[in-house]
């Protein structure tokens, strides 16, 4: 019964992951089959790399900053969708566009949304008059203007999931409970705080922890909006490993970089259980 | 039981399948069902779609002819190198993988072509000097890769723009770029870059630091494989950028990828770029009215007198040691190159033979034919069959290989110059000097680290020569 299961843990994760520690503890290359124990030569190697550095704070930021947004935004989202209104419909499957697009092919027009000589965008704030005479957002040539780029693609990209779980967790919610609310004078904020957020917890934690260890591993983005440029500074973890370990032929390098993932995702893992199981006794 | 064993049986194998599908990437499968003998060739998508054209049919006509089934996966640029290093992974895939750049760092599971190389040689004379160093490995002493072609990467300048700031005939000087560059914004204030050369982690930035660098006197390696990267000549180079990324550049150079030059250059968006003819090309065909402005200058002279530019493409084609086809896919490469004539026009002159010998006029002596050969592509760049006007436009051309070299210059190309190329080195360096997140000696001193870091281990893996660097 459990065969099947315990398989594909075995292969697809087990073996991946002890692969991936012992590359990292070797010189392999990406052309060679022959490998050395170095022991923890990559990883002090990589250490003292500024890229590495600066990579490491932008997975972080980057995972942060997004999620925050998707959470809020799918609140506003999920809210707006569990009224009725006409097309709702049609809203709902617009939302849901973004999460089933290919996004090697969404990320093609937002390169052309946010190119830095043909941005759309700064095209439409030229005609309307924001920019002045030499004037320009270089969105993706310039390390702040370029996060703000990956973040936005990513935040597109989750929303639709985050809004999903979101409904799902709101419509949970009997309305007895709302209405016992407002019978002992509960306010908007009061309800919100007593009533839908503590209810909500255990889905919107699941929606929460899957969002953050989708993002802290995700290199997709980064590699096709900006290949981590500006000179290496949108980087994140994962697309940086693979820069070095794949592009670079230092899959001994790159399997350090990407082992650096490795505390978060058991903490994130670890929560996520606990919080899987809360909701189950539930 | 029985049903469900079936079950995950069939599961298991569409896994298999969609994961082979997916792991396949973005390929052109020509595949047929069962032949007495196979050829399976991994193929760029080539800059000039003609060319792919050309090429395609031509493969299928020379295994036709030989009994031979003949498979040609195509690939973008980008994905050449995960696809080898996925194939060496698995010990299986094409026969023939084709790199735009260096291969050197697959050397241990290719077959050594040297006498690929030495059968050509006997038939057309020697290949050029940079396809050789490209190829050839002098410290292991193994042929890993055989070119049939290079590609020059000529300055693009806008005509009238340069016309009207007295410079006609674009610039001769890296000086005159900056120079230049006040001046464009005063006759062309629309142009959003004045001069339009990539500081970005991409491949044709990764070429124009090259040339930036060694033309003024400074290079990664010296010939013998040590590194000497920080250096005075570097600090001059880096100190110039920053003075024309100051004058003539927007930050929209630190984030162009190999497209964003031709396209700036397509849309009037700027007066210079360093490019092969692909982005002339294709204004050509979609008749852009800046065709009428497209003008071609050879490398630029820096403050010491070296005039040289990257070569903008370097066919290395190799044959894997797990091929059960490295006879026939020997006599394939043989017979590609024998076709240098045909393969130079189906790429609309943008690919050069590298055995110049391969297209001479029929008839010539072996001891002739690398002239024949190179009258031959100087005829067709002065007369250009492709249609622009005036037919010389691409006359500069004719004598490129005189200011084109290898990446590895003064050196041959190693896996070192390779993963330096591949994980933006110099791009990095020069684009922090020129923006100033870095002063250009912390850039050096940053870069050279990183680069001597690289050269040392692939050392270890005596593979790369050289130790004494600087």
């Amino acid at each position: 019964m459990l065969a099947p299961a315990l398989a594909y843990i075995l292969l697809l994760v087990a073996l991946p992951f002890v692969a991936a520690v012992l590359l990292s503890l070797t010189n392999s290359s990406a052309g060679s089959l022959d490998v050395s124990f170095v022991g923890f030569r990559n990883f002090r190697a990589v250490v003292g790399n500024p890229v590495f550095k600066r990579a490491l704070w932008n997975t972080f930021v980057f995972t942060f900053v997004s999620q925050v947004l998707v959470i809020a935004f799918g609140n506003i989202l999920a809210r707006a969708l569990m009224r009725r209104f006409r097309g709702k419909t049609i809203a709902r499957f617009l939302i849901l566009m973004p999460w089933a697009a290919p996004i090697s092919l969404a990320t093609l027009g937002w390169l052309w949304i946010f190119d830095s000589t043909f941005s759309v965008i700064n095209w439409v704030l030229k005609v309307v008059g924001y920019f002045g005479p030499g004037q320009w957002y270089y969105w993706l040539g310039d390390p702040t203007l370029g996060m703000v780029a990956i973040v936005t693609v990513h935040v597109w990209r989750m929303l639709p999931f985050s809004t999903v779980i979101l409904i799902a967790g709101l419509s949970s919610i009997p309305a007895e409970v709302h209405e016992a609310a407002d019978i002992d004078g509960a306010g908007t904020l009061s309800k919100a705080f007593y009533v839908t957020v503590p209810m909500m917890l255990p889905i919107l934690s699941v929606a929460l922890l899957f969002g953050v260890v989708f993002t802290f591993t995700d290199m997709s983005v980064v590699y096709l909006l900006t290949r981590g440029g500006p000179f290496n500074s949108t980087h994140v973890l994962a697309s940086l490993a693979f820069q070095d370990g794949v592009l670079g032929g230092d899959v001994g390098r790159g399997a350090a970089i990407a082992i650096f993932l490795l505390p978060v995702l058991v903490v994130m893992a670890i929560l996520t259980l606990r919080v899987s199981r809360r909701a189950e006794v539930a | 039981m029985e049903t469900r064993r079936r079950f995950i049986v069939t599961g298991g194998r569409l896994v298999l399948a969609g994961a082979a599908a997916v792991a396949a990437g973005p390929t052109v499968f020509t595949r047929s069902v069962a032949a007495a003998k196979e050829l399976k060739v991994l193929q760029w998508s080539h800059f000039v779609p003609a060319y792919d054209k050309w090429f395609d049919p031509w493969a299928k006509e020379w295994g036709a002819k030989r009994g031979v089934e003949v498979t040609v996966d195509h690939v973008s640029f980008a994905d050449v190198v995960p696809r080898a290093t996925a194939e060496v992974a698995a010990q299986s895939g094409h026969d023939i993988h084709m790199f735009l750049g260096l291969a050197s760092a697959f050397e241990e599971h290719v077959v050594d072509l040297s006498d690929v190389v030495a059968t050509l040689e006997k038939k057309h004379g020697k290949p050029v000097e940079l396809a050789r160093r490209s190829t050839y490995n002098p410290f292991t002493r193994k042929q890993f890769a055989l070119s049939d072609m290079w590609v020059p990467d000529p300055g693009n300048y806008h005509k009238k723009v340069w016309t009207d700031i007295g410079m006609p005939n674009g610039p001769v000087t890296y000086e005159d770029l900056s120079k230049a560059a006040p001046e464009v914004k005063k006759v062309a204030p629309q142009m959003q870059i004045p001069i339009g050369i990539g500081l970005s982690q991409d491949i044709d930035s990764n070429m124009a630091v090259c040339n930036i660098l060694w033309c003024h006197g400074g290079s990664i390696q010296d010939k013998d494989g040590n590194v000497v990267l920080n250096s005075p000549e570097t600090l001059k180079a880096l100190e110039y950028t920053k003075r024309l990324y100051s004058v003539g550049m927007t930050p929209a150079v630190l984030s162009w990828n190999a497209a964003s030059n031709n396209q700036a250059f397509n849309a009037q968006e700027t007066s210079y770029i360093l490019n092969s003819i692909s982005a002339y090309r294709t204004a050509q065909d979609n008749k852009l009215p800046v065709v009428e402005h497209y003008f071609f200058t050879p490398a630029l002279k820096g403050p010491t007198g070296i005039m040289l530019a990257s070569e903008h493409v370097m066919s290395g084609y190799v044959v894997w040691k797990f091929s059960k086809n490295q006879d026939t896919a020997k006599e394939f490469l043989v017979a590609l190159v024998d076709a240098s004539r045909e393969s130079t026009l189906g790429s609309k002159l943008y690919n050069f033979p590298s055995f110049f010998g391969a297209a001479a006029d029929p008839g010539t002596p072996v001891a002739k034919r690398p002239q024949s050969g190179t009258a031959w592509v100087e005829k067709q760049c002065k007369q250009d069959p492709f249609g622009s006007n005036p037919p010389d436009k691409l006359m500069v051309l004719a004598d490129s290989l005189k200011w084109s070299t290898n990446l590895g210059y003064p050196g041959s190309a190693n896996p070192a110059e390779g993963e330096i190329f591949d994980t933006y080195v110099l791009t990095d360096m020069f684009a922090k000097a020129a923006t100033g997140a870095l002063s250009p000696k912390d850039a050096m001193t940053e870069a050279s680290n990183r680069a001597k870091e690289i050269f040392t281990k692939w050392r270890a893996k005596k593979m790369v020569g050289g130790g004494k660097d600087r």
